[in-house]
């Protein structure tokens, strides 16, 4: 393989090169992995009652009715022969079941007609039917009803065209539970689990535990470590601020 | 002409010429062999190879009427054939005089992220591997520094008194910057202000997806499925419970592996008047949608009347998709007191 006497190589150097360079690559092809891996998992299934897209509850005609011991019942059945009680929700006989958590509104004639249990109180001695209970609710929550007027709360089912015959706009009570109108807490569906967004969960230790952190949010590991020190300077800083401010407000 | 004794310099290749020349070239188609080795292993449904039809297609804009018609039985054949079910697939225009605009009270999202699944659903997305077009960031109070969204919140309840809720999903650009860099136009934007994909015109080159600067589009890594082997072995007819049946051309169809898709507002639904899938879930209405040509529309009231704004606006993409804030009394954090109980407190800490 030496070089002959015209002064030619079996093989000129840089062809030795190139060889060993695709010898290199099938080696490294054979040897390396078959295919790309792709972080990649299942979306988890979500039961098909988890998404249905209805109210979130079911409002009164304008033939209100209640259960009472099993039957249902038109309000007037029982109003029109029995005077009614006091109006605080804190003695009643009937319709224990009702919740009354609607911060200072806690009378039910506020909002119920003391004459006719079938409709609602407006002011003074006019009444509107159940389905109207929009304006009830205005009495008190003007700017709410305002927004909810013009599309700006609540939620519109149907179609987005405001001209068409099929949107509905939901009404305050199809969401709201009015005898306790705050909305419950809801447990989450499930978070995503896939690709950058894929938990790829490195283990560090934070305080002898072993937490997993997504290595793509690195501000959550220093988030994990530093606040111990913020912690400990976190009223020194506040302590010179606080009386500074206090002092402003005494002089006014 | 003038050297008949000459040779043709192929014949003139010496035995050690054409060893050493061959060895290269060997070891060359020998590298290129091993390079394509795993399409060995790759699982290859006939589904998978491109028709002749489908390659001759021509762009989505130069189709007429009888060519799209075709393209659509072609598609709906297919469809039948690989997943049992009889699709209703359609190719819904654009409505006159209409442009879509979104809307999200971010007030009232409470994180459940029902948005996310009821869309995956209606879209026909991959369950395996996982794809969502919409992702919801849960923030601290008193920031919107998405840099520090986490999506992963895991909690009993939602939502979290120190944390608000942020859903992300494609913002339709008027100066999408996705529709700019596509090498092939796959990619572009309709008169009612929807960005749409041709699934069958994209190669796949992910340029888009670096380009969007709210992560709204996802790469088809590999055949979308419907459901896992376990599933199917459970209930071998889950894939044609799962699948909406209801589909367009631009929106929902099954896509194949290798194409980009994206959010597109549910066009199959509202471009025919109903409401996209993500808002008609949302439990606490904080989603808003309509036509923002329209004076009377919920989004244009709010565009009127609300505190709004756009992520990344500095970008210029312009985007029609805007979040907005009731004017209210700030919601108090866990352990957090009423401001004016805090106040005295303070007051009566200075005096000591």
């Amino acid at each position: 393989m030496t070089a002959s006497s015209s002064g030619r190589k079996a093989f000129s150097a840089i062809e030795i090169v190139i060889a060993i360079c695709f010898l290199g690559l099938v080696v490294w092809f054979l040897l390396g992995s078959g295919s790309v891996d792709v972080p990649s998992a299942m979306t988890p299934q979500i039961e098909n009652r988890e998404l249905l897209p209805l109210p979130m509850r079911f409002i009164q005609t304008d033939e209100p009715v209640t259960k009472i011991g099993g039957f249902t019942l038109r309000c007037n059945e029982c109003h029109r022969l029995f005077s009614s009680p006091d109006e605080h929700a804190s003695n009643l006989t009937q319709h224990r079941h009702i919740v009354l958590d609607h911060g200072i509104n806690d009378r039910c004639y506020n909002c119920h007609d003391q004459e006719d249990r079938e409709r609602l109180a407006l002011r003074g001695n006019r009444s509107i039917p159940f389905t109207e209970v929009a304006r009830l609710c205005a009495k008190c929550h003007g700017p709410t009803y305002r927004d909810w007027q013009m599309g700006m709360h609540g939620k519109s089912l149907g179609s987005w065209d405001p001209t068409s015959p099929q949107q509905h706009r939901l009404k305050c009570s199809e969401c709201h539970d009015p005898h306790a109108p705050a909305y419950e807490l809801h447990p989450p569906l499930p978070g995503p689990n896939t690709l950058r967004m894929n938990k790829m969960e490195h283990e560090i230790l934070h305080g002898g535990e072993i937490e997993h952190v997504d290595p793509l949010r690195k501000w959550q590991i220093e988030l994990h470590t530093t606040p111990k020190e913020d912690h400990d300077n976190l009223p020194q800083n506040e302590a010179p601020d606080a009386p500074a401010e206090s002092e402003k407000r005494g002089d006014e | 002409m003038s050297q008949p004794d000459s040779t043709p310099p192929a014949a003139s290749m010496s035995r050690r010429g054409f060893l050493r020349r061959g060895v290269v070239a060997a070891t060359g188609v020998a590298a290129v062999a091993a390079a394509l080795k795993p399409l060995l292993n790759a699982e290859l449904e006939l589904g998978d190879l491109t028709s002749l039809e489908k390659f001759l297609q021509q762009h989505y804009k130069e189709l007429d009427k009888e060519e799209m018609a075709a393209v659509l039985e072609r598609i709906s054949r297919e469809i039948e054939e690989r997943y049992q079910i009889h699709p209703e697939l359609t190719n819904v225009k654009p409505m006159d005089g209409v442009e879509f605009v979104y809307a999200l009270n971010l007030s009232r999202c409470i994180g459940c992220r029902k948005c996310v699944h009821a869309c995956v659903k209606e879209n026909n997305q991959s369950r395996d591997p996982e794809l969502q077009y919409i992702r919801v960031l849960e923030m601290p109070k008193g920031t919107i520094d998405i840099e520090r969204g986490n999506h992963h919140y895991e909690r009993p309840t939602v939502p979290d008194p120190d944390h608000f809720y942020m859903p992300i999903q494609c913002h339709q650009c008027a100066n999408p910057p996705c529709v700019k860099v596509c090498p092939v136009e796959a990619t572009w934007q309709e008169t009612d202000g929807i960005v749409v994909i041709d699934y069958d015109w994209c190669i796949g080159c992910r340029y888009c997806e670096a380009a969007c600067p709210y992560w709204a589009r996802r790469f088809n890594f590999s055949q979308p499925k419907y459901a896992s082997e376990q599933e199917l072995k459970d209930d071998p007819e889950i894939i044609q419970k799962r699948l909406n049946p209801r589909m367009s051309y631009l929106s929902n169809r099954p896509r194949s592996v290798g194409v980009m898709e994206k959010c597109t507002y549910c066009l199959h639904r509202t471009r025919v008047g109903e409401m996209p899938a993500c808002l008609e879930i949302c439990p606490v209405g904080a989603r808003k949608f309509g036509n923002v040509l329209d004076p009377a529309s919920e989004v244009t009231q709010i565009l009127r009347n609300k505190r709004i704004f756009v992520l990344k606006e500095d970008t210029g993409t312009l985007p029609r998709f805007f979040y907005y804030f009731d004017e209210r009394r700030p919601q108090l954090r866990s352990g957090e007191t009423d401001e004016i109980v805090q106040v005295t407190k303070m007051d009566a800490g200075g005096e000591a």
